[in-house]
């Protein structure tokens, strides 16, 4: 007789707001197996990149594939795209293109706390998360006149330029953002149902990171020193304060706290960006067509995103190839599940704040 | 854990966070980036904003006399600003204001309305494109 249990999760599920199915194997209440199913909200946005729209409207096409990590998907675009044309921007345009990344990057960690404390129960703590991340929310449509798709990054430059009324908001929400979040850090640490409940859960070994290509704060949480941000060139990431957040536990609760330290991390290289902007023009002129093949990576708050852009001289691409982190995260996603307890794949899944919008395109 | 329950209990005497909202409107950032809005006096009919536009939400119709006419989706339209930045006359032809766009009503037939108008817009050209070069057919015919 079969001794195991087939439970799905998902597609739609309240634990998590994603279109994604797992398919359980449970073993009285462990997980032994697990199947996992994407690509419920394919929109083909690859093909549309190739057929509709021309290389310089890509870049806000792409936007659209996640509403939460916008601005990385059209800068990683953008980068493509001005390789192919041979064209380098000035410091200005990459420091203002980093800034709104790393602000990108807080907002998006403090989503995914905020659903892990809801996930351990804590509804309060969601609420309240949610409500600091407007400070940062009210800093990206300060500059950028949008609240979520920004269109800030266009090929050449950035539409807009940062002015001193920008640059005191910036400064005052993030001073009260730092406060909030050392008290939220504190509260990761001490509360019971946070800190107690999520230790040893949904644990990563390093061996197994590296075995199953984990990325990002994944990675970074089970100790495996893995960041784009350090292994590429484009951004002068290291000179402006840049720290890598490594933890060993691999579990839950190092996910968290490898999560608000980055954040501490990127307030403090926001400050450094804004204090050390080099002077310049914020839009430069990039003739030409795009020819050629080119591949950018750039760590988008989740992990590793990966671009390839093929042209050939025309107005419209040959082909235009996504790779999302959440995708190449998966392996190491479903290793997670095996051993752990059906009761705790809620608070698991959320913990890898997955982007089913990025990876279904 | 103390210091939580400090706050917890603070709480209840603080203001409310949210946003009474369909009462009181969204406070928005200074340049929102809102509505195109556009100048027929000053337009000189290049059409660059209708090419750079990504979703497509500028359209010129052509009439029969040679006069075009500037049509704009707002419900289409994702406020990217490329048109401005394309436009050889920014803030005098075409420029972003800071209005937002009102809810589309079901009066307003925002997707099927637009479709017959991309057509009709597309339709004109052709036909304006046909017509010119009938004339032109016609003046050399005249003139061998």
């Amino acid at each position: 007789m079969k001794k195991t249990v087939q439970i799905p999760l998902g597609s739609q599920h309240i634990s998590l707001l994603e279109p994604i199915r797992f398919k359980f194997e449970c073993e009285n209440e462990t997980i032994v197996g697990v199947d996992a199913d994407v690509g419920f909200v394919h929109r083909g946005v690859e093909q549309a990149c190739t057929t509709k729209f021309d290389f310089k409207q890509v870049g806000f096409v792409v936007a659209r594939v996640c509403g939460l990590c916008a601005i990385t998907h059209s800068l990683s675009y953008t980068l493509a795209a001005e390789k192919l044309l041979d064209f380098t921007p000035n410091d200005r345009i990459r420091y203002l293109r980093m800034l709104m990344v790393e602000l990108d990057r807080i907002h998006s960690h403090m989503l995914c706390l905020a659903h892990t404390a809801e996930n351990a129960g804590f509804e309060a703590l969601f609420m309240q998360i949610m409500g600091d991340r407007e400070l940062v929310m009210d800093i990206q449509e300060a500059i950028s006149g949008n609240r979520i798709q920004f269109d800030f990054i266009a090929i050449g430059g950035v539409t807009r330029d940062l002015t001193p009324e920008m640059v005191t908001l910036l400064h005052k929400n993030l001073d009260e953002l730092s406060g909030k979040i050392a008290d939220l850090i504190e509260l990761f640490e001490s509360n019971w149902s946070l800190s107690l409940k999520y230790r040893g859960i949904g644990a990563l070994s390093l061996e197994e990171a590296q075995i199953y290509n984990a990325l990002g704060p994944l990675a970074r949480a089970a100790g495996l020193a893995t960041d784009v941000r350090v292994e590429t060139d484009d951004f002068p990431y290291e000179a402006l304060g840049y720290e890598m957040m490594l933890e060993t536990g691999g579990d839950i609760h190092a996910r968290n706290r490898v999560r608000l330290r980055e954040i501490m991390n990127s307030i403090a290289m926001c400050r450094n960006i804004v204090g050390n902007l080099p002077a310049g023009e914020i839009m430069e002129k990039a003739k030409g067509k795009p020819k050629g093949e080119v591949i950018v990576r750039l760590e988008a708050p989740r992990g590793e995103l990966f671009y390839l852009v093929r042209g050939g001289g025309q107005n419209m691409l040959e082909r235009v190839r996504i790779k999302t982190p959440t995708f190449s995260g998966i392996p190491a996603m479903m290793e997670v599940f095996k051993g752990s307890r059906y009761a705790d794949a809620p608070a698991i899944l959320a913990s890898f704040d997955p982007c089913m919008s990025c990876t279904a395109k | 854990m103390l210091k939580a329950m400090i706050n917890a209990f603070l709480n209840l005497f603080r203001p409310v966070r949210t946003h009474n909202y369909p009462a009181e409107p969204m406070p928005l950032p200074p340049a929102y980036r809102g509505l195109i809005e556009y100048n027929e006096e000053a337009c000189i009919f290049c059409d660059k904003c209708e090419k750079a536009c990504p979703p497509k939400s500028i359209r010129f119709f052509q009439h029969e006399d040679g006069r075009k006419e500037y049509r704009y989706n707002a419900w289409l339209c994702i406020y990217c600003g490329e048109c401005v930045r394309a436009c050889p006359k920014p803030e005098e032809a075409l420029w972003q204001s800071e209005a937002k766009a009102r809810p589309a009503l079901k009066a307003d037939n925002v997707n099927g309305g637009w479709f017959d108008w991309e057509a009709e817009c597309a339709q004109s050209r052709d036909d304006y494109a046909a017509a010119k070069k009938a004339a032109k057919a016609a003046k050399k015919n005249e003139g061998a």
